[in-house]
């Protein structure tokens, strides 16, 4: 009778335990799998420390905001050592004036530092292109084509996210590509 | 709990370790050999935060690549083992020149029904078809090289015939075809 009793509690134990054992076999299953992808190498900059743990590199990331716009597509940036490009398609437009946020610009150092920006389009446009940084606006491409060189201070431990700003009074009907350089300067 | 549930969370402890230690050793060794730079930094961005880093993209693509080679290695080379002992095991029966070979290689010990089971061949082969499918999701990614794809998603198919044969071969023993009766 005993035993009759120690095997019915073995037996109700197993029933309850069944559905965890379930989970448990998942769980198995998935655990693995997310480790893969979770172990799976990315490429970044290796940071350089010295003897003291201390980062001596200057450092200010430039990165995409990104988002979808009309005028403003197909963006893209390619970061160098110093220096990052940013390009983006000028679709068609109605005579207006468009603006859209395209770099966030983190100043990851105990410094003020400038920051470059040289920008133009491929073809001459009848358009006027700037950019916004803090309410301040930059002119980088008047509508002759002429093209002006700006820089940017960004304070320390802060970061300032870059407007694309583009007016034209007439309506243009054709397609253009815009290429800005931002480039950190080095202090001296 | 039934029996089937219990022997398959035997059977998957080990494919779940080995897939992680494949990976893992992958990316050690390979940076070991190649004498490669890399930080393990900790990113709040997934659901584990530790990640491995790269100084560049084709360091990256090649340090991925090897590793996923050899975590679809790390669990292709034992079922392979079980598909071989299997298929021995039940061409013995029926075949009397295999029984003569494998005494001449005085292998005939080794032949057991132990590790030739449907489920633990099914399970391995679960395990390796995650494995392949995280390296083809990498290849399409362009994370890995595409040769390494192709392998993984060979070996799937492959491993993935031969777990359908033996399945074949259980089912016949429990109801067995016709002809077999003559």
């Amino acid at each position: 009778m005993p035993n009759q009793k120690a095997q019915k509690f073995k037996n109700f134990v197993g029933h309850i335990l069944e559905p965890f054992a379930l989970g448990v076999l998942a769980l198995l299953f998935i655990i693995p799998t997310i480790t893969v992808m979770n172990l799976s190498p990315i490429t970044k900059k290796l940071k350089d420390l010295n003897v003291l743990g201390v980062n001596s590199q200057s450092s200010v990331s430039v990165t995409l905001v990104g988002g979808k716009h009309d005028v403003f597509t197909e963006e893209n940036l390619n970061k160098n050592d110093n220096t990052s490009d940013y390009s983006t398609k000028l679709n068609k437009r109605a005579a207006d004036s468009y603006s859209k946020p395209i770099l966030e610009i983190k100043n990851n150092t105990e410094q003020v530092q400038t920051v470059s920006f040289y920008g133009q389009t491929l073809n001459q446009t009848q358009s006027n292109i700037r950019i916004i940084v803090d309410d301040k606006t930059y002119k980088i491409q008047d509508d002759r084509g002429q093209t002006y060189p700006q820089e940017v201070t960004v304070l320390p431990s802060s970061k300032v996210i870059v407007f694309l700003a583009i007016e034209n009074l007439t309506g243009i009907q054709f397609s253009e590509e815009f290429d800005l350089q931002v480039k950190v300067v080095e202090n001296l | 709990m039934s029996k089937l549930l219990r022997r398959a969370l035997k059977i998957s402890i080990v494919p779940a370790i080995l897939l992680i230690a494949g990976k893992f050793i992958g990316i050690l060794c390979t940076s070991i050999i190649y004498n490669l730079n890399f930080q393990i930094s900790n990113d709040l961005n997934g659901l584990f935060s530790v990640q491995i880093y790269f100084p560049d993209a084709s360091t990256t693509l090649f340090v991925n690549s090897i590793s996923n080679l050899v975590m679809v290695v790390f669990l292709a080379l034992p079922l392979a083992y079980f598909i071989i002992k299997t298929t021995l095991y039940h061409t013995i029966a029926n075949n009397p020149r295999t029984i003569v070979k494998m005494t001449r290689f005085n292998m005939l010990k080794w032949i057991t029904a132990k590790d030739t089971s449907f489920l633990t061949m099914f399970i391995w082969c679960a395990f390796l078809w995650i494995a392949s499918g995280v390296t083809i999701a990498h290849t399409l990614q362009g994370s890995t090289y595409s040769w390494v794809g192709i392998v993984a998603g060979s070996l799937a198919l492959i491993a993935s015939l031969f777990t359908i044969k033996t399945f074949e071969i259980e089912t016949d023993n429990i109801y067995p075809r016709e002809h077999k009766y003559y």
